[in-house]
């Protein structure tokens, strides 16, 4: 007899409580929007942040008050974990829509409805977050994507945007079909759909071929090489602020489920698993970094550096330990506040010139000193020097490659940091020593301003003072202290050296 | 009592052809259906498992992929119809202002 019934009470309404405030939040920016013709479409982005931050609080409150626990059977859960990676989408997004006050201006229509719309993304990406199951798993990760095939096309009247956005929607669905098809092969062989039930399955071909499938749609959705195509044009094409979102949101959101599928529902394959993001990890670094050498646009070459970052991360999930999943957490924060600061650094000089080609970024240092020290401060926190951010975060992933014997990687992720340090530094040459053709001062409005000098602040931070970032994600973690086993002989000796 | 090795083998046909059409045809529209093809193929696959393993979670799974694959055509459709618009072209390779 089969039988199905799902329970809500007080309490797991309680464990929602940041996703309904924020649901009945955007709900009425639509209507404000909509009911409301005077209001400027600036109240309304203001509305949105703080929308966003209340959420940020009800949050931190969550965690420090320890209110955590799973609902709908085990389908969603709320833990220390889910709560990092929440809040790291909540201010990706409040900073994107402040980078966009500007760039909304230059639209004719539907500019209220463009806050909705990142705000609907953000709200899918906490979803994801907390997703424990299959079924979970692939209704936020379309419900988030939806929101962003809307926002890659939102510009209706320039052909490259509805452009990225088609090459973006159908390779999105095409994963989309593989995500499907692999999660009824693992549920054709384990007989169930949520991770920690999935754990000492003995393994099968079925499920060997529905977990790369899975990890194809997951792939495709963190833009890790040979599943990158759609990475470069979409960025190029997309409005700049939902490119800056595209690059952080949607794969830190990923990397949560890869983090929790593989660590809790696939413990006991470990070896087979590392093997494979030791695989994509390399080819993703290399690949990303050789080709953006060749990039003229700045888009573009940041789309590039985002696939190489990517691997960068992959680093932290091959290592496969409590400690590899510190690593990313922290890893991701410094490249929150980096690489939207970069963006935010695009934004506020093409607002200016209109451009977005490399070669437009000459004698910027003349133009605007502050635009040019703030770019240059991110680039090389891209890179991973000290004492900022990135290196931090560079340097705790590679040690936890080296506690599980993982050489090979090291020596590669060294190599591509001395070829990613080669490009960022192209673009500061530019605009340090390369004289402007045309010196009229670059004027940043307060909006962009304030991103950036948060994003500097952030970064400068976490790269004197991590001891607290990384504390929050060591206690992020914690479930994962026992679940992990540690690497056997046979196959450190596969992979190492 | 047809044998669950049957469902899917039919599932895997379904989600072949639809891998190989998104793979080889041109169009958009086929695209997008070939899409459509391979979602309905694990919904074979879910309900067949789902019986079999007298679980009650692959008919829900199913039921979540309709709903999803809605929600898909629509936004593709509106989609092609922007592209449509700015410059008269359903087909991939036409589609060439960014480099590929």
């Amino acid at each position: 007899m089969m039988t199905f019934d799902l329970t809500l009470t007080g309490s797991d309404l309680l464990l929602v409580l940041p996703e309904i405030f924020l649901t009945l939040w955007l709900c009425t920016v639509l209507s404000v929007d909509f009911s409301m013709r005077k209001v400027e479409h600036e109240t309304l982005a203001y509305l949105s942040i703080g929308g966003l931050l209340a959420t940020v609080f009800i949050l931190i409150w969550f965690d420090q008050a320890g209110i955590i626990g799973s609902l709908f059977k085990n389908m969603y859960v709320v833990d220390h974990l889910s709560i990092f990676f929440k809040i790291l989408i909540l201010l990706a997004t409040a900073m994107v829509i402040f980078i966009s006050i500007d760039y909304v201006k230059g639209f004719r229509f539907f500019k209220g409805e463009y806050y909705f719309m990142v705000m609907m993304s953000g709200l899918g990406m906490m979803f994801m977050a907390s997703a424990n199951d299959l079924i979970s798993v692939f209704v936020t990760l379309e419900f988030s994507t939806f929101g962003f095939y809307v926002l890659v096309a939102y510009l209706r009247d320039d052909i490259r945007s509805s452009e990225a956005g088609l090459k973006f929607f159908i390779l999105g669905v095409f994963a989309a079909g593989l995500l499907a098809y692999g999660i009824s092969l693992v549920y054709g062989e384990t007989g169930t759909l949520i991770f920690s039930q999935m754990a000492g399955n003995p393994g099968s071909y079925g499920l060997a071929i529905g977990f790369l499938l899975i990890f194809a749609a997951l792939g495709f959705k963190i833009g890790a090489v040979p599943f990158h195509s759609w990475i470069p044009d979409t960025y190029q094409g997309a409005p700049t602020p939902v490119t800056a979102f595209l690059s952080i949101a949607p794969k830190a959101a990923a990397i949560a489920i890869l983090i929790r599928m593989f660590y809790v529902g696939l413990a006991s394959f470990k070896p087979m698993w590392v093997l494979l993001f030791v695989c994509a990890s390399i080819i993703s670094m290399t690949y990303g970094n050789v080709v953006a050498i060749a990039q003229k646009n700045i888009k573009r070459l940041l789309a590039y550096s985002g696939i190489a970052q990517i691997g960068t991360i992959m680093v932290g999930l091959a290592a496969g330990t409590k400690q590899g999943s510190d690593a990313i957490l922290f890893y991701l924060l410094t490249y929150l506040f980096a690489n939207i600061g970069a963006f935010a650094v695009v934004i506020a000089v093409n607002n200016f010139i209109n451009s977005d080609e490399i070669e437009d970024y000459n004698g910027l240092n003349r133009r605007s000193p502050f635009l040019a020290a703030a770019m240059f401060l991110f680039l090389l926190s891209l890179a991973g020097v000290p004492p900022l951010a990135g290196f931090i975060g560079k340097l705790y992933l590679f040690v936890a490659a080296i506690e599980e014997e993982l050489y090979t990687l090291l020596i590669v992720g060294l190599i591509n940091i001395v070829i990613s340090m080669y490009y960022y530094l192209i673009v500061v040459k530019k605009m340090y020593i390369n004289e402007p053709v045309d010196s009229t001062p670059v004027t940043v409005s307060l909006p962009i301003k304030t991103v950036v000098y948060v994003c500097v602040a952030g970064t400068l931070l976490l790269g004197i003072y991590p001891k607290a970032f990384i504390d929050w994600a060591v206690s992020a973690t914690l479930m994962f202290s026992k679940i992990a086993p540690p690497a056997t002989a046979a196959h450190s000796s596969l992979l190492g050296g | 009592m047809i044998p669950l090795e049957a469902y899917v083998a039919v599932s895997a046909i379904l989600f072949m052809t639809g891998l190989v059409g998104v793979l080889v045809r041109r169009n958009f529209i086929v695209v997008l259906m070939c899409v459509e093809i391979m979602l309905n193929a694990a919904n074979i696959n879910l309900v067949a498992f789902s019986h079999y393993l007298e679980s009650m979670a692959g008919q829900m799974a199913a039921l979540f992929n309709i709903a999803i694959a809605a929600g898909e055509a629509a936004i593709g459709l509106a989609i092609i119809i922007v592209v449509f618009r700015g410059k008269i072209a359903t087909n991939v390779d036409e589609i060439n202002i960014l480099k590929w």
